[in-house]
């Protein structure tokens, strides 16, 4: 059986629910997971082989409903009409049952085969809930499986459930709601043409028109017939008139109140008297006026443990490649293969002597911010201040994970409901220094200037975004919709998911990065022994000698530095033709501190832009690109005249 | 009945109305807040900061801008 024959099976969740943790359970840890609502920004494709049998999984964004507010929520609902999947496994968060179920009943209105892995369910049981999944199946009509995605627990049986339901399709019992709204649904279900295209049931279009009005399937009904058009807008208004509310609301109410008789039905809740340990942390986290200085702290203290575990390691990791630099030059001396001989031991040596010691910890810390859940609190905490900026705390948790990278920082900005905070916070974005630039920050300025220097330059990278944002909020007048952010219960961090995550993004770095970073120095060792490198400072030479007042040879560095930042770094020593260590016999504390300055404004690298590209637009990237090069330059001048 | 802003912090209040657009009311429901829920204020940011809502029954918690809050309505509860 070839891909294309493989049932599509497709898992869908409110965000949050442990979605992710399921399919990497599955799927062998392909999915990004964190304790931050809206992590799943794009939909996530696997071939596995389970019980013997191949099934293509997919994984989807979290959705609170069928009807998105952003575009995350929006990729989900797209893959969902378009994959067309044999099977749906719901997957629900234990603890949140009453609400999780709204989506439930959504979905079962579909009329696709489905099972509901009630997740979490060891939360839940600290929650005081106990659910009886044998109830909640018999009122849903599909089958339950608890689960507990983290533990690995219930999950052979939930495919062993999804087996059966793929073999016999077992299909939900559907929802019947209060006698005057059934009866106006059936109305409607009855009015719609025979040959009208159902994206799944017909019941489900026909309610899906009634909640969304002209937002579902608009353009095909002004097309088609504009008598029906009259007719849903007659039909939500006689639903409007009888309960004197809105159509949509009507709707919603009526789910709500079905999925509160469902859980009521099937769960038991034991009054809690006692606050959970998460509860009190969560008053001292978010307190008022305790809030901050934590954050601060918890911020500080990653930037110092990052220093204080990377210098170290660089060091010791830096010595073997300078001795063998030494005895290069006396084997082959300074012709041609010299020259591609140093340039790849750079690479290689930079690679692995320079970038990882400071990589790793950055990406331990990442991933146990995202993981505990401090994200969103973070959120909720920077919220006033990002207001000063024109956007709300929503944008902050992209922020912070532009600090790993500002790929998936700017991918996730999907989270964000309208296109305005989209794009500004996409354009501030490339402004916050990500892994590669931390390196340059912590091997350059850390290590020779002293760690304090370089928290001062994040100080005024961090002054310099809020900076920009007031400016660029300035052109952009539409009103920012007001925050509305879950905030998630703290979890204890799974070591082993954040050792995949570091292995994953590893692996990415290793796959991608540093092939470029190898490139990169053997191309430039080319360029240097055919002595193109002059040609190309001389060019630059105006804005790298006599504005920034760099040393001539760094020209070359800056124009590779577009394909990854730290490619500058590396470059910097080969164009100087200096080892690591004996940097400042060529260059001055001063010029480390422009050139870091220079290098980590001036322009996205390679893979920002083209992510710019394709989630924002061709415009977008392009103002981003020039927004970098002309604030490098006037923060890298001004750093000059006042050093 | 009173706007979620001028309501007492760590106090079980009834929601009554979200007075605001389509888009804010839309949201709450699916994060699981409607009318006749028990909810309350469990935290202010500072400067003028956002609130942070909790739903009793479900323990949802929800972080919501100032304006978003004074769409809320809410009384307090008796008994």
């Amino acid at each position: 059986m070839d891909k294309s024959d493989a049932p599509v099976l497709i898992f869908i969740g409110q965000p949050n629910c442990g979605k992710s943790t399921l399919f990497n359970a599955v799927a062998g840890h392909k999915a990004q997971t964190s304790n931050f609502p809206g992590t799943t920004v794009k939909h996530t494709h696997s071939l596995v082989s389970i019980e013997g049998r191949l099934l293509n999984i997919i994984d989807l964004p979290g959705t609170y409903s069928l009807h998105p507010s952003d575009p995350a929520e929006k990729v989900a609902l797209t893959h969902l009409f378009h994959e067309r999947p044999d099977i749906i496994i719901n997957v629900v968060d234990a603890s949140l049952l009453g609400r999780s179920l709204e989506l439930t009943l959504e979905l079962v209105e579909m009329d696709i085969p489905m099972v509901v892995a009630l997740n979490m369910a060891d939360l839940a049981k600290k929650k005081g809930i106990t659910i009886d999944a044998g109830k909640i199946a018999a009122s849903l009509g599909v089958p339950v499986i608890p689960t507990v995605a983290a533990h690995g627990r219930g999950i052979k049986e939930l495919f062993e459930a999804a087996f059966r339901c793929l073999d016999e399709p077992c299909r939900g019992k559907r929802p019947r709601w209060s006698t005057d709204v059934e009866n106006v649904l059936e109305k409607w279900t009855a009015r719609l043409p025979a040959d009208f295209p159902c994206i799944a049931g017909r019941r489900f279009t026909a309610v899906q028109m009634i909640e969304s009005g002209h937002l579902f399937c608009s353009e095909f009904l002004e097309e088609i017939d504009p008598d029906l058009h009259k007719s849903l807008d007659e039909i939500r208004a006689e639903i409007a008139e009888k309960r004197g509310l809105p159509a949509y609301e009507v709707i919603a109410a009526e789910r709500h109140h079905l999925a509160q008789k469902i859980f009521e039905n099937g769960a038991r809740v034991a009054r809690k008297r006692k606050r959970s340990w998460n509860e009190r942390l969560d008053d001292v986290l978010m307190h008022p006026w305790l809030g901050h200085p934590i954050l601060l702290i918890v911020l500080l203290v990653f930037f110092f443990l990052i220093f204080k575990v990377g210098a170290p390691l660089e060091t010791l990791l830096i010595k073997p490649f300078s001795s063998l630099k030494a005895l290069l030059g006396e084997w082959l001396g300074g012709g041609l293969l010299f020259h591609l001989a140093d340039g790849l031991l750079q690479g290689v040596g930079g690679g692995v002597a320079i970038v990882l010691p400071y990589f790793i910890p950055l990406l331990f810390f990442m991933a146990l911010l995202e993981d505990v859940g401090y994200l969103a609190r973070a959120g909720f905490l920077l919220d006033t201040f990002m207001h000063r900026i024109g956007l709300h705390g929503k944008s902050v948790s992209p922020f912070i994970l532009g600090f790993g990278c500002n790929v998936p920082a700017i991918v996730s900005t999907r989270i964000l409901e309208s296109r305005r905070d989209r794009i500004l916070t996409s354009l501030l974005i490339p402004f916050i220094p990500c892994s590669a630039r931390t390196t340059i920050i912590l091997a350059l300025v850390a290590v020779f200037l002293g760690p304090y220097w370089a928290l001062g330059f994040y100080i005024l990278n961090i002054l310099l975004v809020a900076v920009l944002g007031r400016v660029l909020s300035l052109f952009f007048k539409t009103e920012s919709p007001g925050l509305i952010l879950e905030i998630p219960s703290l979890k204890i961090p799974s070591l082993k998911n954040i050792a995949f995550k570091i292995y994953f993004q590893l692996k990415s770095f290793v796959q991608f990065a540093w092939p470029l970073l190898i490139a990169g120095s053997v191309v430039l060792g080319l360029i240097q022994s055919l002595h193109g490198d002059a040609i190309i400072n001389g060019v630059l030479s105006p804005l790298v000698v006599n504005a920034l007042g760099l040393p001539r040879e760094l020209g070359v560095t800056l124009i590779f530095g577009f394909l990854r930042k730290e490619l500058s770094l590396l470059m910097m020593l080969q164009a100087l033709g200096v080892g690591y260590r004996d940097l400042l016999t060529v260059v001055t504390r001063d010029q480390i501190v422009v050139f870091t300055v220079f290098v980590n404004f001036f322009i996205p690298c390679l893979s920002t832009f083209a992510v710019l590209w394709k989630e924002v637009g061709k415009k977008i990237a392009f103002l981003s690109a020039l927004l970098s090069v002309s604030v490098a330059i006037l923060i890298g001048v001004l750093v000059r005249l006042v050093l | 009945m009173i706007n979620l802003l001028l309501a007492p912090q760590a106090v079980p209040l009834k929601l009554v109305d979200i007075v605001g657009g389509e888009r804010v009311r839309r949201r709450l429901f699916t994060l699981g807040f409607h009318a006749g829920d028990i909810i309350e204020r469990s935290a202010q940011g500072i400067l003028r900061g956002p609130v942070l809502i909790k739903n009793i029954e479900s323990g949802v918690t929800v972080a919501i801008g100032r304006s978003v809050a004074q769409k809320i309505m809410v009384e307090a509860v008796h008994g």
